[in-house]
């Protein structure tokens, strides 16, 4: 009886609870509507008392034009609207802050959705194996653990960041923010949302698990109403950043033209969010991945070592799915630039900034090189993967090639004998790798070779027992070779035709890498069924290499971060929102690549020192109590104090 | 004398003796200039690297493995050969230790991949380092004086002065302006397009529809108008201007002035100049040449004349024509 009225008390405070949050998620929509009537205030009037109208800079036909509901952009002038600290750079000290945010904005936007997955299989397994159904449960649960005190983190470097906008840019936050002024209240309040289902979801982990029962599912579709609501928020501070660089919804003078959305939906909006998610997933995985590593380097017994290699391994692999589709983001990305201004995607990829492409080329080669070497370090603890190791070397080749060609530049650093000796500024064979087509073919094809060897971890602990096995074999090896030279034939292709057609050839060379992805790991998973385990993973015994391989994953993911959001700050050039205000601040010039490459690396060992530490915490809170260890060492049994 | 074990050992034999002559042939052809340079130098890249697997697999086989720790080594030094003595025209520097650094990097890689290989590479060193053997005594005190003795001659290298001219980080391409003024018209660099872009039905031709008129003459009697066209900017690139003083009769920017400039002139020929810019980039340079080069153009390294104040606007355009058709590129459209 008293259980019954127990779980009625629980289901009325359930209902309750979700009330609250049901009426949390209407107030921003409420309050929205409220500035959304105010924005139509038209602030110049003609002589007849009509509103004056502006023409807006991106919108055009009969959208284009609107009543000028601000004031225009300031001509801002130095020190008046820039403030200072001493002598340090204002743009570096706001670059910083801004850096240290992002990074964990992007950590703990990403980790709920992983939760929502690992709480999903969990769920989903518990019915037929309660055992792996904890397991997966408990992954999703110490996840979380660690993105709860980088959610603290995160907001008060949200708070530093405001603080160092005011101090040291008010003019242009003034600016931006007498555009955004409804969405920047919409974002805060979101934000006290975000924070209310996120501790109810965090602290009610334990009080909804009923294994797979309503408690559980409702306990993931408050998972499910915090990523939505995170997702919400990125977007909305994504229009911010996407303003700047591809202004919308104001005319020339930069006037507000009264409708928000359209300031919001500027034209490198959509791509920028999209290569955002993809971009925070695969960083995120990379992080818990590095989190599970370093709790493998310091496990002190076996069943730990097991649980964070086993950990390590499926946010790894998380990490990875994100990466595949990110470099195709990213295209498309930069193609939305090209078609937006010209000059910016020179500048960005064969003009000032082309350098910093390089950099990024490094990075993303970087990434793909450790995750394929992972895999292999990976296979040491599986029986029957010495099959493939005589593979290993030709991979790493296949991926060294890519890299090279994935990595030369277009403009080359060099002295005049240099250039003399080569008899101009492009090389006559390097040259050729210079360019997208050569770009491209190497990118898909270290995806392709990633994929490739994704397959073979999963197939190393097999012995295939469908009688089809040998057509398998045969189709996988045809996929992947027809896959590859349709690959490199379209690249080649690609000189001897132009570049719009060019461009579209990058589509049947994805198409060829997806094909592979797809149709390769269906077949495999299905020559996969009723296979014969050769042996028994031997989780926890994964050489310290493979760990190690795992941190430079998720450092390579942040210095990529790094790099790129440099790169698409920088493309702006001396303007603070381009082509309408102007930055007049002694820091509008281009950082030399040094100074850039020195703060990125700066900002990365920030950020790397803050998660060190958060990682600490997590560890600190699984630690016993001294009393609990002596117990135990009596052979008590004590109540977990958490 | 070698005891041949298998077959499969004899085809390995066989297929080395039978790429001596196949690079042979490759090398004839070079030096005659039946293949050029570039291929040459390929040719000669993968021959070396199928050799080097091949010899590796024969000497395996045979029982006579090399350790990692001497495979790693003569790797990199392949590696090294290839980039900096094979590959030619000689490559920068700055590409040169890029190349190198991930060669080096995926070597250790190579080293380190599974279990058995780190041992195999790492155990020596550790032995090295740890053991009383007198040989290993003789090389701690052999590594460690060479190691550092290199690193010191290394930064004496570094800080001596030097009395070539400095690395430029020449931006090759810079971003056009949004448009230009020329002849008292302005020019939207974004949407210009070239106007004698003309199909045989009078109508504008789409770009890449001009490859059938690729490799004819456009020099004969009556030729269609994209062609008379092409002729007329021929006239521009050969007589009017004299392009060709410096970007060469090839357009490969080898012509007989070239060499009196630093940097020598752009060469068309490449895959990587016209071929990567619009009709209007090419517009802008021609008609403001080097004095109207951007900011981020710096050091504005660049001889070429504003060619505004000696031709008219459908001059330059017709000789962009012509030096598309004559180079076989596309200019670059988003469309």
């Amino acid at each position: 009886m008293s259980v019954i009225q127990g779980e009625k008390k629980k289901k009325v405070g359930v209902l309750l609870l979700l009330s609250m949050l049901g009426l949390l998620i209407l107030l921003p929509f409420a309050v929205t509507t409220t500035f959304a009537s105010g924005e139509e205030e038209a602030v110049a009037e003609e002589g007849d008392g009509e509103p004056k109208m502006g023409k807006d800079v991106f919108y055009k036909e009969e959208g284009q034009f609107g009543p000028i509901s601000s004031r225009p952009a300031p001509e801002l002038v130095y020190p008046d609207d820039y403030g200072t600290y001493g002598d340090y750079q204002s743009r570096t000290i706001l670059w910083i802050a801004n850096q240290q945010h992002l990074y964990f904005g992007s950590f703990v936007l990403a980790v709920p959705m992983f939760v929502w997955v690992m709480e999903l299989i969990g769920i989903l397994k518990y019915g037929k194996d309660p055992k792996e159904g904890k397991k997966f449960d408990d992954l999703a649960h110490e996840m979380m653990k660690i993105s709860l005190t980088a959610y603290s983190v995160t907001a008060i470097l949200g708070g530093i960041l405001i603080f160092t906008f005011l101090a040291l840019y008010p003019g242009f936050f003034g600016y931006l923010a007498s555009i955004f002024r409804p969405v920047m209240h919409l974002y805060a309040l979101l934000f006290i949302l975000e924070s209310g289902v996120l501790y109810v979801y965090y602290y009610g982990w334990d009080a909804f698990n009923d294994g797979n029962g309503d408690w559980k599912w409702t306990h993931l579709g408050l998972c499910t109403l915090l990523n939505a609501v995170g997702i919400v928020l990125m977007v909305m501070a994504n229009t911010w950043v996407s303003f700047m660089m591809s202004p919308a919804g104001v005319d020339e003078a930069g006037h507000f033209l009264g409708d928000i959305w359209k300031v919001m939906h500027n034209p490198l909006m959509v791509p920028i969010v999209i290569h955002r998610i993809l971009g925070n997933m695969s960083f995120g995985g990379g992080v818990v991945a590095a989190y599970a590593a370093f709790r493998f380097l310091s496990a002190t017994n076996q069943a730990e070592k097991a649980h964070y290699d086993w950990m390590s391994y499926i946010a790894s692999f998380m990490a990875v799915m994100f990466l595949i589709p990110l470099p195709f983001a990213g295209y498309w990305l930069m193609r939305e630039i090209y078609g937006y201004r010209q000059q910016m995607g020179i500048t960005l990829m064969g003009g000032l900034l082309a350098w910093v492409f390089i950099m990024q080329a490094t990075m993303i080669a970087t990434l793909f090189i450790t995750v394929n070497y992972y895999l292999m370090q990976a296979m040491g603890r599986i029986p029957g993967s010495e099959r493939y190791h005589g593979a290993f070397k030709f991979i790493l080749a296949i991926l060294v090639i890519s890299t090279i060609s994935w990595l030369t530049p277009h403009t080359l650093v060099m002295t005049p004998a240099e250039l003399k000796a080569m008899g101009g500024a492009q090389h006559p064979i390097v040259g050729n790798y210079g360019v997208m087509s050569a770009k491209n073919t190497a990118i898909n094809t270290m995806i392709t070779t990633t994929v490739a060897t994704f397959l073979i971890y999963q197939r190393s602990n097999f012995n295939l027992k469908v009688p089809w096995a040998w057509k398998g074999n045969i189709f996988l090896v045809c996929l992947f070779a027809l896959a590859e030279l349709n690959i490199l034939f379209l690249g080649i292709y690609g000189y001897f035709i132009p570049a719009n057609v060019r461009i579209g050839l990058s589509v049947p060379q994805v198409a060829s890498t997806l094909t592979c992805l797809f149709v390769g790991s269906t077949i495999n998973a299905k020559m996969l069924k009723g296979a014969e385990p050769i042996g028994e993973i031997r989780w926890g015994q994964m050489s310290r290499r493979g760990a190690y391989a795992l941190f430079m994953l998720a450092v390579a993911f942040t210095w990529t971060m790094a790099v790129m959001g440099y790169l698409r700050s920088s493309v702006r050039l001396h303007w603070h929102v381009n082509e309408i205000l102007r930055d007049n601040s002694p820091w509008a010039f281009t950082n030399p690549l040094g100074y850039a490459g020195n703060i990125n690396s700066l900002n990365v060992l920030l950020f790397w020192t803050m998660l060190l530490f958060v990682f600490w915490l997590a560890s600190l809170y699984a630690t016993k109590s001294p009393l609990a260890r002596e117990a135990e060492a009596r052979g008590e049994v004590v109540a977990a104090s958490h | 004398m070698i005891k041949i074990r298998n077959k499969t050992l004899f085809a390995q034999i066989m297929a080395i003796i039978l790429a001596v002559p196949m690079l042979a042939w490759a090398g004839g052809g070079g030096a005659t200039g039946f293949i050029d340079a570039g291929t040459f130098a390929l040719v000669i890249e993968v021959g070396l690297a199928l050799g080097a697997i091949i010899l590796a697999t024969v000497v395996k086989k045979m029982g006579m493995p090399l350790p990692k720790l001497v495979q790693a080594p003569i790797l990199w030094a392949v590696c090294y050969i290839a980039f900096r003595v094979i590959l030619q025209p000689p490559i920068p520097f700055s590409l040169l230790a890029m190349y190198m650094g991930v060669c080096t990097v995926c070597i250790l890689l190579y080293c380190s991949l599974t279990t058995e290989s780190w041992e195999e590479f790492s155990n020596p060193i550790a032995k090295m380092l740890r053991a009383n053997s007198g040989g290993a005594k003789m090389s701690r005190y052999a590594t460690f004086v060479i190691l550092p003795g290199l690193i010191a001659f290394q930064t004496y290298d570094m800080m001596l002065p030097k009395f070539g001219e400095p690395i430029e980080l020449r931006t090759v391409h810079p971003a056009p302006p949004a448009s230009i003024n020329t002849h008292k018209k302005v020019i939207n660099l974004q949407t210009a397009e070239n106007p004698f872009r003309i199909g045989d039905d009078g109508n504008y031709l789409k770009v890449g529809d001009e490859s059938k008129y690729f490799g004819g003459n456009a020099w004969t009697g009556d030729v269609p108008v994209f062609l008379q066209k092409v002729q007329e900017g021929g006239q521009v690139f050969f007589g009017t201007a004299g392009c060709f003083f410096c970007h060469g009769d090839n357009l490969d920017g080898l012509g007989p002035f070239s060499f009196a400039f630093n940097p020598i002139p752009a060469n068309f020929a490449d895959s990587g100049t016209i071929a990567q810019l619009q009709e209007s980039f090419v517009f802008w340079r021609v008609a403001k040449g080097g004095p109207d080069l951007s900011r981020e153009a710096f050091p504005w390294a660049s001889a070429m004349p504003p060619w505004e104040k000696h031709l008219t606007t459908p001059e330059i355009w017709k000789v962009i024509i012509f030096e598309y058709w004559h180079t076989g590129f596309f200019p670059r459209t988003w469309g």
